[in-house]
């Protein structure tokens, strides 16, 4: 995401600076102000589903939904906690319903909630499937287009509906057998670097006398010279 | 028909709050309490997205990079002259949205063009946005493959689609 984004404004800058550079500016008070507006609508939005979700939780509907997608979930995410499961069953079916508004939420605290792996800084695997089924949309139903067709005079607006709903489809099933192929293919190579990696530095056991880590030895404690002999001295 | 979803949702989950005796007032302030903390934790990367866009447009880079793309596009199927939607859909919601609106002033919306273009939109999301959204609570920077391999499967549905669409 870093590396794309400083593309993007590389070249779009230095193409600007050859077209109109006063529009360098202007386009990213356009960009910050659209933000900004875009912002504070979905502050509203949020606030409005954020509080249904409250309500939803109390009412133990949430825990229900949960239920009914649990097999699914647990497919597509191995080794999550239920809170996390919870959160990742209300983002897809927000997303089905086509409330990608309510489902943003509910996917920030999903990733949010998720097991870090070693490095705290790199997505793991399932947030990785959570974040491509979001991005290749579930939403079944394209209102949006359906609407905008309408207004422009379209005679059947919704006549596009069948290869849409293929597309989407197709789209999020690539992106789930993507993410479990990769995922697969990067742990093995993990797995592969572990492997080599502790046969080159083999184990030190443990040295009776001298502690680890220290430059000094301390002297040997009393117990350092009981062998380890099982129960009473067998 | 989908009109009546949010007004249902709504009605059914206060309407069982009430008769289970839940307290739905408190329930909602604290959940709505919570918009703004989230607002500020997403409104850094709305900006950094939302910035990059508007460059990436106004430069024209998004037309040449439209017009290069055009050949291989025809080649899979989808119309030449959805190269720049298809490039803009997962960078920016808004953005594509117009692009959208210009292809149906163009070209019309009953034709394959401007029902490809309909697929284009209503079947992919905006990606960047996404990405950069869902980890924005989280410590996490490095998001390996997620973004191509989430463009590669939006974009094999945009080939599934268009020639779906050729059907019709």
């Amino acid at each position: 995401m870093a590396f794309i984004w400083i593309i993007i404004m590389l070249i779009s800058i230095a193409a600007l600076i050859f077209a109109d550079p006063s529009a360098v500016l202007s386009s990213m008070i356009t960009g910050a102000n659209g933000a900004v507006s875009l912002a504070l609508t979905l502050v509203a939005l949020y606030g409005i589903w954020l509080g249904l979700f409250e309500v939803l939780e109390g009412t133990g509907i949430a825990d229900k939904l949960a239920g009914l997608l649990r097999p699914i979930v647990r497919r597509l995410f191995k080794g999550e906690s239920e809170g996390t499961e919870k959160f990742v069953s209300m983002n897809i079916s927000a997303n089905l319903l086509g409330l990608g508004n309510a489902a943003t939420p509910m996917g920030i605290g999903a990733v949010g909630s998720m097991k870090r792996g070693k490095n705290r800084a790199v997505a793991t695997t399932n947030m990785i499937m959570l974040v491509v089924i979001s991005a290749t949309s579930l939403q079944i139903f394209p209102s949006t287009v359906i609407s905008m067709r309408a207004a422009a005079g379209s005679a059947n607006p919704a006549d596009f509906l069948l290869p849409c709903i293929a597309a989407t489809v197709t789209s999020t099933i690539v992106g789930i057998i993507g993410v479990k192929l990769l995922g697969r293919f990067f742990e093995k190579r993990e797995a592969k670097k572990e492997r080599r990696r502790n046969a080159e530095t083999p184990e030190i056991t443990e040295h009776p006398i001298a502690e680890k880590n220290t430059g000094t030895i301390k002297p040997p404690r009393k117990n350092d010279f009981i062998i380890s002999a099982g129960r009473h001295g067998e | 028909m989908t009109i009546y979803i949010v007004p249902l949702i709504f009605l059914t989950v206060l309407g069982i709050s009430f008769l289970r005796k839940k307290d739905a007032y408190t329930a909602f302030v604290k959940g709505a309490g919570s918009a703004l903390e989230l607002m500020a934790g997403v409104l850094p990367y709305l900006m950094a997205v939302m910035i990059a866009c508007e460059l990436f447009r106004t430069s024209g880079a998004s037309a040449v990079f439209s017009r290069f793309m055009s050949p291989a596009l025809e080649v899979v199927g989808i119309p030449g002259e959805l190269s720049e939607l298809v490039l803009l859909r997962p960078l920016s919601g808004a953005g594509s949205l117009s692009v959208l609106e210009n292809i149906y002033a163009t070209y019309g919306t009953d034709c394959f063009i401007g029902r490809c273009a309909s697929v284009v939109y209503g079947s992919s999301e905006t990606v960047f946005y996404v990405s950069a959204i869902y980890f924005s609570k989280s410590e996490v920077r490095n998001l390996r493959y997620a973004i191509p391999l989430a463009l590669v499967a939006a974009f094999i549905g945009n080939i599934v689609g268009c020639n779906l669409c050729r059907l019709i």
